[in-house]
This record gives structure tokens, C-alpha cells and sequence, in this order.
């Protein structure tokens, strides 16, 4: 146990042990812990960890040398590996380790890598202000779901799951989780309903919009030439498309997104 | 009900009858009226799209699909370890409601419904046939599996032409036997036998017990049958029957996964024809196709499903090997009752099939500009803006055409000098192989791209089946993936290394001695060397140093704190 609390209280392995736990928490505790709390959180991309392992590499040097005594002490087994008797092996096998690492990372760096290339594209491109569907002109902003001031929604609904089923199937799947018995032949693979992300963060206006004109309406940003999505146009009615957003929302139980929350929040950004 | 009609009517005996009728069936069901009612929430949810609200197998869905959903009224179930003609055990349902079923449409649910969902929905799908009324069916006993080997795998095939597998799936295993163009389900919609060498389709899985399964139950409903009576009547033995279910998984490897860039290896010189041996070599990649389901006329029965991409280039010419199962080379006069049952069978929503057999076709396209940034040509056979550099070749008669195309089907003829492509096909065994071979460097580079080595190039396929009726439209397509020629590896990947760990070697021992320098024990190089990669002749001078340098003051210099533990052990 004294040895234990040596080494904890010794400023070269406390800073090593802050250096581990920074690189934990960066590399995975950001990902992990917010979520056990209840907030959303995503991993943190190898670049940025990079740099924040500099930023807390400078703290750690700051607290090791904040007085005289300490960063004598932080250096004495820096220096006793580069000169001491019975620490041999170990700088033996440090010199040979270090630049034996060095000249792989050399190797990965330089060696032919053979990837595809890159296709960088915006999920939920902006849409625009306002389509043509079979020569009618409708302006998307502020569009409401003409069916649901109609009707019944188990109505719309049940027209909806037909549309689905004989159309969407193939790729959107029963689950509505983008894993039909075609998706593993597209790239990028469909849209998953049932994602928190897609949908549920989308009006109807937008669903339409992407509906009725497919992979081909989509924007540059969007790479509409990947994407298998058709021009809906060309197969369904209007009030075909209509219910088949009815029955997305049905079936996997999710909100569209409002207008009246939407202007509120982005003010005249879908002018 | 037509039990309760006759207590009705009735003396009081058949009543009695009847209500002890009633009560016998009554515990086999261990249903109370609130799981049927919750089965049948969860089956109007998410199962009648396919399965029909009768469970006829008739939903919306159902004529976009072949196979077609399960009709559930007949109570003929596929995957079953009953015998032949008895229903399948609970266990037997919830195996496919969980895990699906590979090659259809149907999907596993376990990550969608929770245990007792599917128990109910279980539940309330055998409500659909009386036949489940009666005793609860019984497993057949499965005799453990020998031990495989190679001379095991060997018997297998042989069992395998004894018992005349390959009449329904070919001497290779591929579904291409003389049966296969004629066979239908107990529906009347046509059926095409199991492709062995694609493992992933087995409707019931792909484990060597899946397989065991299939050939000892049979898949009731299509024309597979059970061989438990070939075992019964001792014209081979259980053993022999796990051997093929041995040699059937032997025939093909796991699923395979999908890479995005195909690798063309370079090659002294590239092979002349699909058969060279050059090619059992070279890495294969498997590109999966579904339907062309975006443009119309839609296709949702595609006949090929996927295909083994091979490519070579010995630095002047580029060579493509593509190799799929098909049973025909169409037009076959013999799979015309196949493609006559078929267009009564699939979906008329963009147009009826026509009975009318064409030939086997594979397209291959790049873009037809390669230096367009990011933006490539729609993945589906180009676009206005950005055509596609496309070769189509047909079966019969056998011709591959160079063009460029705006879209599916609009092609035109003549991108650079067509004889700069060379192609050659082969069909055998229920499988076509196509070598396409162009030099890198095209005649006219203006009308053509040029294959550049070490640059991933997009390339895409598309194919169809002509005894299908498929064609350019009605047919399967894949997604952009990229070809690599690999480059000659230039001599920088071999000296960085060597250049760095060098350096990185040089500084470390630079730092090393001066250390040791500062330390004021004249110790240079030679014993710093000596230190470093000593054995255990210089170590004694060394601990004597250590011993020194741990009991000199220290004025100018600090003493380790593990030298100073390490001294008094030294001198010895």
C-alpha cells in the first residue's frame, strides 16, 4: 500500500494517469455518459480528440511544474529510464520500440490505401420554396396535410398502408427500419422511419416534397445521383402520397413537426 | 362452429359428444380470449400488408413478392421439424416469425415485438386453420450429426446423384436442372428450385441442421419433398442424409460481405478468355442486385440477385470477369410454361409482362466523365447531364455494344471505337461468365474515359434474366460501386519507414547520451552502446558506475529515486 500511494502521489504518474483517463473520457466517455443522464450525445470524431488530448497535455504540464520541487520530481523517472544502471532493458527496448512504432505509423501513412471515393451528402437538404406535382404548383411552406381536415385517419390510414405495402416495402421494410429485402442493394441505404431522426424531426410538407420527387429533386448537396429513391410523381396521386405520410406517422407512432413551431424557430427561413 | 350447430339440433347424446369434443380442444389451445385479441392487434399492425386480413396470403403486398406470403386457412408450413404433411410445432412458427425468412420478403420481428407479442400473434395465426385444433404436432427425432470430412463431403455427392437432387438443382448445385423450368407450388405460382451455391436464400438458413431439416421434413407446399421415406425403406441411411446436407453447405462459403471497391490486381498479362485458370485466382467480389424498382416498368421478381465481380490489368489493358447463376441461356423453348406462369403471376401495376422470352443481358457503366468532382451520373444508367460510359451485352446473339446512356434504356451506340473493348462469354452449369476486356488507355480519349491505376473509378452493373422476360428496364441493377487498378508501388512507401525509424533511433540515443552526459559520468557513446545492448560483461561496470553515481552529493544533478534503491544490491 505505501508503494501504491507513492506512485499516486509521484507527479509523473499522476500526470500519465490524468493522460489516460483524458483520453478515455475523450475518445468514449463523452458517448457513453450524457446518454446514462438522459441527454444525446454522438462520438467524438479522432481529429478533435487529438486536439483536445494537446489541450489537456498542456494542462498536465502546467500542473507538474507549477513549483520547482514537483517538476524536479515529475522528471526523476523521465531521467532515471535515460540513465540508470538497472532501467538498461527498459531503454533498450524504448529505443527499439519507439522508432519501430514511428516507421510503422510511416508505413500505414505512405502505403497505397485503396477506399472509395468520397460522397459527402446532407441528409435533410433545404427544400425548396415551392414544387411543380403533375403540373400543379404547391408552396411548401406552411403546407398542411390537406387529409387530415378530411375524412377519418384510420381511413387515410388504411389507403396509406395499401400504398406502402405495394411501394415502399421493397426498401423501407415491414419494421419501417430501412432494411427491406431490397435496401442491402442501394447506396445510400433507405430511410429508417422508425429512427428518432428522420421523420419525427421532419413537417409533412418535407415528407412530401421528398416523396414526390425522389432521389432525382434532390439539391446537389444531397448526391441525387446515389439515390434510389424514385420520383413518386410518376406512380402516385397527390392524396396517394397524402395518406401514405398518414400512414407513416400511424405506424410508427411519431409527430410530424408543426408549422407554428417550426416558423417560430427559424422565422422566415423557408421563404 | 358447425359442432355447435349439432348440439343444437341435436339429441342430448351428440350434445354430450360434442361438449366433450369442446372440451378436449379447448386445453390445447392455452388461449384465453385476451391473447387472441392481442394477436390479433399485432397481426392487423404489421401483418396483414402481406399476409391478407384473412391470413390468405393476399395483402397488398402479396402479388409485388415471389414467393408469395404464407396462406395461413391451408396450415402448410415450410420450415417444420414435423414429418412431411403434419404442422409445424410452435417452436417451428416463432423460429421464422423471429428470425425471418432469408431469400423472401419476410422479415424477422424479434427486435420489433416483444416475446409475448409474438406469442399471441403466434397464436392467433393458427386460428386461421381448424387443422391446429387437435393434438399439438410432434417434433421428428433428429439423429446427431457425423462428424464432416472430406471422404464424408465426397459420399454426400455421391447420395446426392443417387437420390437425383441435381434433377431439380443441377449437377452444380445452382438450381438449373431439367425440372427447374417447369415447377410451380402447391399455389400454382411459379417456383424456382434453391440455388445451392447461394446460401443466403435458404428459406429455412443455412446451417448444415437447416439444410439436414429441409431434405429430412421437406418444404411443404413446393415440390421439395421429405426423404424420411428413403431412410424408412432402407434405401440409404440417416448418416448418409446428414452427409448431404454436408456437401450442400460445401458448396458455397457464408454470406458474403459487401465491399465497395472491387481491386483490380495487376497482372503480367491479362487472360483471353472467362475459362482461364487465371481467374480462379484473382479476389472476387460479390455485388449484390435487387430489382429496378425506381423507373417504370417496375420489376420486383428479379431473377439475379447477385454476382462475382474478378478484374485484372497488366498495365495496358483492363479485364472484367463477371460470373452469375442463371439456369437458362435464354430464349430457352423449354422455360416458355416457366415464363407463361410467371406473367400471370406478377404484378400488372406498370404494365402486364409479356409471355415473350428475350435474351440474357449485362450491362457494366462508369461515368462517362471522370473528372466531375464528386457528382457522378445517376447510379440508374446515367443522366442528361452526366452520361454514363456503358457496355451491353446480350446473350443472343452474342454481341456487347459501346455507348453512352441518358437513363435506363436510352442508349446510344458509339462511345470511341467499339473494337476497343473486347468481350467473351460462357455459359455452363447454370451460370454465365463474362470477361470484358478494354485497354486502359482508350483510342479516342474524348469519347472514352481512361482507367487510371491507383484512383477508385464508380462503376456500376445491371442484369436480367431473358427467360423471365426481363430486359433493360425490368431487370436487376446495384448501386455505384468503384473499381481500383492497383498502382506499382512506388519506392517512397519502403524508404519513409526506413527514413523515419532511422531518425526516430538517432534522436532517441542522442537524448540517451546526453543525458548521460549531463550526468557527468563520462560515459560517451561506445559504453552508452555498451549499456544498451549489453550482456551481462559490461553490466558489472555498470552497477558499480550506478553505485557511484548513487552516493555522490548531489550538487548539480539528482539522483534517481529508483538508482538510489537499486545501489546497495550492486556491488555484490
Amino acid at each position: 500500500m505505501p508503494k501504491l500511494r507513492e506512485i499516486l502521489g509521484h507527479p509523473f504518474w499522476q500526470a500519465v494517469a490524468l493522460l489516460v483517463a483524458a483520453y478515455l473520457l475523450f475518445k468514449w466517455g463523452i458517448a457513453v455518459l450524457p446518454p446514462l443522464v438522459g441527454f444525446p450525445s454522438a462520438p467524438v470524431p479522432q481529429s478533435v480528440v487529438l486536439q483536445y488530448m494537446l489541450t489537456a497535455l498542456v494542462g498536465i504540464l502546467i500542473y507538474v511544474s507549477y513549483n520547482e520541487a514537483r517538476w524536479r520530481r515529475f522528471k526523476e523517472p523521465i531521467n532515471a529510464t535515460l540513465v540508470d544502471a538497472n532501467k538498461r532493458w527498459l531503454r533498450a527496448t524504448l529505443l527499439v520500440l519507439v522508432p519501430a512504432l514511428v516507421g510503422f505509423v510511416a508505413y500505414d501513412q505512405s502505403r497505397p490505401k485503396v477506399s472509395a471515393p468520397l460522397q459527402l451528402r446532407s441528409i435533410h437538404p433545404a427544400p425548396p420554396g415551392q414544387i411543380t406535382v403533375r403540373g400543379r404548383t404547391i408552396r411548401l411552406a406552411g403546407l398542411e396535410n390537406p387529409l387530415r381536415s378530411r375524412g377519418t385517419i384510420e381511413e387515410h390510414s388504411r389507403e396509406g398502408r395499401r400504398v406502402y405495402y405495394q411501394n415502399c416495402l421493397p426498401c423501407h421494410g415491414d419494421l419501417l427500419d430501412g432494411k427491406g429485402h431490397f435496401a442491402h442493394g442501394f447506396s445510400p441505404t433507405p430511410l429508417a422511419f422508425d429512427d428518432a431522426g428522420t421523420i419525427a424531426q421532419l413537417t409533412e410538407s418535407f415528407v412530401f416534397w421528398r416523396i414526390a420527387k425522389g432521389g432525382p429533386g434532390l439539391p446537389r448537396e444531397g448526391a441525387p445521383w446515389n439515390s434510389a429513391m424514385p420520383a413518386w410523381e410518376d406512380f402516385l396521386t397527390e392524396d396517394e402520397i397524402w395518406s401514405v405520410i398518414i400512414f407513416l406517422y400511424e405506424q410508427s407512432g411519431w409527430e410530424p413537426r408543426r408549422w407554428e413551431v417550426e416558423e417560430r424557430a427559424e422565422g422566415a427561413g423557408h421563404e | 362452429m358447425s359442432r355447435v350447430v349439432g348440439w343444437k339440433e341435436g339429441t342430448m347424446e351428440t350434445g354430450l359428444i360434442a361438449l366433450v369434443m369442446v372440451l378436449a380442444i379447448i386445453p390445447s389451445f392455452h388461449l384465453s380470449a385476451q391473447d387472441i385479441e392481442r394477436g390479433k392487434a399485432v397481426y392487423e399492425k404489421w401483418c396483414t400488408g402481406c399476409h391478407g386480413d384473412t391470413g390468405a396470403g393476399d395483402g397488398d403486398a402479396a402479388a409485388y413478392m415471389l414467393p408469395r406470403p404464407r396462406d395461413f386457412r391451408r396450415a402448410v408450413y415450410q420450415i417444420r421439424t414435423t414429418a412431411s404433411g403434419e404442422l409445424p410445432t410452435d417452436d417451428d412458427i416463432r423460429h421464422v416469425v423471429d428470425q425471418g425468412m432469408p431469400g423472401t420478403a419476410m422479415t424477422g420481428w424479434k427486435s420489433r415485438l416483444t416475446s409475448g407479442d409474438r406469442d399471441a400473434v403466434i397464436a392467433y395465426i393458427k386460428s386461421f386453420s381448424r387443422f391446429f385444433d387437435g393434438a399439438p404436432p410432434q417434433s421428428v427425432d433428429f439423429p446427431s450429426a457425423p462428424r464432416i470430412s472430406d471422404d464424408g463431403i465426397a459420399e454426400g455427392a455421391r447420395i446426392y446423384g443417387e437420390l437425383e437432387c441435381f434433377k431439380c438443382h443441377g449437377d452444380r448445385g445452382r438450381g438449373d436442372g431439367t425440372s427447374a423450368p417447369t415447377m410451380s407450388d402447391d399455389w400454382d405460382f411459379p417456383i424456382r428450385p434453391t440455388d445451392l451455391t447461394r446460401p443466403w436464400t435458404f428459406n429455412g438458413g443455412a446451417e448444415v441442421e437447416d439444410i439436414y431439416r429441409a431434405i429430412r421434413t421437406g418444404l411443404d407446399g413446393t415440390p421439395m419433398p421429405s426423404f424420411s421415406d428413403v431412410i424408412d425403406a432402407e434405401i440409404i441411411t440417416d448418416e448418409q442424409l446428414w452427409r448431404v446436407a454436408q456437401y450442400v453447405h460445401s458448396l458455397a462459403p457464408g454470406r458474403p460481405r459487401v465491399r465497395e471497391v472491387i481491386r483490380a490486381g495487376r497482372t503480367a498479362r491479362v487472360p483471353d478468355d472467362p475459362t482461364d485458370s487465371a481467374w480462379v485466382e484473382a479476389e472476387a467480389f460479390y455485388v449484390p442486385l435487387v430489382g429496378q424498382i425506381i423507373v417504370s416498368p417496375r420489376w420486383f421478381t428479379p431473377a439475379v440477385d447477385g454476382i462475382w465481380v474478378r478484374a485484372l490489368h497488366d498495365g495496358e489493358r483492363l479485364a472484367l470477369h463477371i460470373a452469375w447463376s442463371d439456369p437458362s441461356a435464354s430464349p430457352d423453348p423449354l422455360w416458355q410454361e416457366w415464363i407463361e406462369l410467371l406473367a400471370t403471376t406478377v404484378t400488372d401495376a406498370d404494365g402486364a409482362l409479356e409471355p415473350v422470352q428475350g435474351p440474357d443481358r449485362f450491362t457494366i457503366q462508369f461515368p462517362a466523365r471522370l473528372s466531375d468532382g464528386m457528382a457522378r451520373p445517376y447510379f440508374l444508367g446515367g443522366d442528361r447531364r452526366r452520361p454514363a460510359y456503358t457496355w451491353r451485352w446480350r446473350s443472343s446473339p452474342d454481341q456487347l455494344e459501346v455507348g453512352t446512356s441518358t437513363g435506363l434504356g436510352q442508349f446510344v451506340a458509339g462511345a470511341g471505337a467499339a473494337s476497343d473493348v473486347a468481350h467473351q462469354a460462357v455459359f455452363a452449369d447454370g451460370q454465365w461468365q463474362l470477361q470484358v476486356t478494354r485497354t486502359l488507355i482508350p483510342r479516342d480519349t474524348s469519347a472514352a474515359p481512361t482507367f487510371a491505376e491507383g484512383v477508385a473509378i464508380p462503376i456500376a452493373f445491371r442484369a436480367a434474366d431473358g427467360s423471365s422476360g426481363e430486359t433493360h428496364v425490368r431487370g436487376s441493377v446495384s448501386a455505384w460501386y468503384a473499381i481500383y487498378l492497383d498502382a506499382p508501388i512506388s519506392a517512397t512507401v519502403f524508404v519513409m519507414p526506413v527514413v523515419a525509424t532511422l531518425v526516430t533511433a538517432g534522436f532517441g540515443l542522442l537524448v540517451v547520451w546526453r543525458a548521460q552526459r549531463r550526468e557527468g559520468t563520462r560515459r560517451f557513446l561506445p559504453e552508452a552502446t555498451c549499456d544498451i545492448f549489453s550482456s551481462s560483461r559490461c553490466s558489472d561496470s555498470w552497477h558499480a558506475a550506478a553505485a557511484k553515481l548513487a552516493h555522490r552529493p548531489a550538487t548539480r544533478m539528482l539522483v534517481p529515486l529508483s538508482s538510489r534503491s537499486a545501489a546497495p544490491r550492486s556491488p555484490a
